[in-house]
């Protein structure tokens, strides 16, 4: 792809290499492997899925060598969540295990062998997501932080940083009826539902905020136009990471 | 794997250097020097020697709970498969039942949230060690917040079949990250008593094979491939095991018990223990017709 020579941002540092490496003040450690790892976060309705979405469409059609991974979505310990959900099992010391779980079972069989096997990982968000929500509902961030410690840490952070009113009505406006868990109902802040999750989404906000800077993230304005946030969002990858180690295999050989 | 796994140089040099010099110096201090790496000297508790203050929990208290709540007593019956730990539970549970004591039990996969899931990963063995640990983390605090916690607010006594010594110790077994586990159970209340009945292997064997006319994947530990002889597989992975329970027996006073004597022989000295603790006058018992089968 052309952008690699057409660097216009600002390229940061090292790419690549460096970052895999375990680096002091990272919250999550990690040791060397080849592949590569980007990560996007923000709250819901910042436009995040989106982008990643475009992001990951440039890469295929390109070619490269890569694998997407969604929070929550691991096939064996979906019915437990799905149990714990519908039946309001859930505490936030279990909804947080059960998230860990689901990501553990990913981390271990998809994210890390495919690192190793040199890939990049695509992942529609990340630890990131479970320190801030599982943090506004109440778990100590030192624990939060001990049971992620397993997570390579990502090349790439994106935070898609959207204004509070905006986000939330991206959501409402879109959707009939907000879930329990998802409105943050647990947390006994509001009988309203809407309410309850704008109330959840501002303490979410506030997590995501605090680790802009210990955690490395790339801000993003989630409320410029999608091609032009995809645009920035491409060459920040380029200029961040040697794409052209995860170019189709048979071009190399020829 | 960047991991809770064995190589440990992978905690966040910030997060360490703080924990680290607390264990250091503990280690320093306390000069069991035989062993290079006491394998008590990570235990929670001492790890984070600042948050002794809640002494009910290992480490950080349980989000939105109060211990002060408490009123009942938690005890915990550990000891490997095949050391006797329900039959002396079904038991002592008929014996505080007729001392007029609510009693509530406990033990592992038996969470409304995930025990059957967990049932459902092993059967199908397709699930990585982090996983299982992290599912059998949720079984537990699930039953700890909705059966345990519960029951000890009411003043009930919570007779536990298991608890995190059994899971922090299959984890370490496997490699995963003895801190990490530690951490991962910092909020798990620490019981006022924890029995250990400690058996050998070879006799753990011959209890476990006349139960089931046979003995499991998971019990003989053949997800390690320590051997492919089945036999030499249980003990090998059952003496892992007990060797990290010796370890623990002192850091969390556990009260041993020779698992081997007789059921009336550990039974009694069981209630001996709980009537002390319960401030129950005799301990007197002779088990019911119901139960009367188990008293060999």
């Amino acid at each position: 792809m052309e952008t690699q020579e057409v660097q216009k941002q600002p390229p940061r540092t090292e790419p690549v290499k460096s970052s895999t490496l375990p680096q002091p003040g990272r919250p999550v450690p990690s040791r060397a492997y080849p592949g590569a790892l980007i990560v996007v976060e923000g709250t819901d309705g910042s436009g995040k899925s989106t982008q990643l979405y475009l992001l990951k469409r440039w890469l295929e059609i390109g070619g490269y060598r890569l694998h997407f991974t969604e929070w929550n979505s691991s096939p064996l310990v979906k019915a437990a969540t799905r149990r714990g959900k519908q039946r309001r099992l859930l505490t936030p010391t279990t909804f947080s295990l059960l998230h860990a779980a689901d990501f553990a079972d990913r981390c271990e069989r998809q994210i890390m062998p495919l690192l190793q096997g040199d890939y990049l990982v695509l992942a529609d968000r990340y630890v990131y997501t479970a320190f801030a929500r599982d943090g506004a509902r109440g778990c100590p961030q030192k624990w939060l932080r001990n049971l992620y410690r397993f997570a390579p840490v990502p090349d790439i952070t994106f935070y898609f940083r959207a204004p509070l009113e905006v986000a939330v009505q991206r959501i409402l406006s879109g959707r009939p009826k907000l879930k329990y868990y998802e409105a943050g109902m647990d947390l006994g802040l509001s009988y309203d539902r809407a309410e309850s999750f704008r109330l959840f989404q501002a303490r979410i906000l506030e997590g995501y905020d605090n680790m802009v800077e210990s955690d490395n993230f790339v801000v993003l304005d989630g409320t410029l136009p999608v091609n032009k946030l995809q645009k920035q969002m491409r060459d920040i990858v380029a200029s961040k990471i040697d794409l052209k180690r995860f170019a189709p295999r048979a071009a190399e050989a020829e | 794997m960047p991991d809770p796994e064995k190589p440990e140089p992978e905690k966040p040099e910030k997060e360490k250097s703080e924990k680290d010099k607390a264990e250091k110096l503990e280690k320093e201090k306390a000069p069991a020097a035989a062993e290079p790496q006491p394998p008590v000297a990570a235990k929670p508790a001492a790890a984070q020697p600042e948050e002794d203050s809640s002494q009910s929990f290992f480490g950080e208290p349980l989000v939105g709970f109060d211990p002060n709540e408490i009123s009942g007593s938690l005890i915990v019956i550990e000891g490997m498969d095949g050391s006797g730990r329900s039959t002396q539970i079904s038991l002592l549970q008929e014996w505080l039942e007729s001392e007029g004591f609510s009693v509530q039990t406990s033990g592992l996969r038996r969470s409304n949230l995930v025990g059957r899931d967990i049932d459902q990963l092993l059967a199908k063995n397709a699930v990585t060690r982090l996983t299982l640990a992290l599912m059998y983390s949720t079984d537990f605090f699930d039953q700890v917040e909705h059966r345990i916690v519960p029951a000890l607010k009411s003043g009930a006594v919570v007779l536990a079949d298991r608890y995190v010594f059994t899971l922090i110790t299959r984890g370490v077994v496997r490699g995963i990250n003895r801190d990490y586990l530690s951490g991962l159970y910092a909020m798990a209340l620490r019981p006022h008593l924890t029995f250990w009945l400690n058996v050998r292997p070879e006799t753990a064997f011959g209890r476990e094979f006349r139960k089931a006319q046979a003995i499991s994947y998971w019990e003989a530990g053949r997800d390690m491939s320590l051997s492919h002889d089945l036999y030499w597989s249980f003990i090998r992975y059952q003496t892992m095991i007990k060797r990290e329970f010796e370890a623990m027996a002192k850091k969390h006073s556990f009260v041993e018990l020779d698992g081997e004597a007789s059921v009336p022989t550990v039974n009694k000295l069981l209630r001996q223990r709980i009537a002390e603790h319960l401030g129950i006058r005799g301990t007197k018992y002779t088990p019911s017709s119901a139960l009367a089968h188990l008293w060999r």
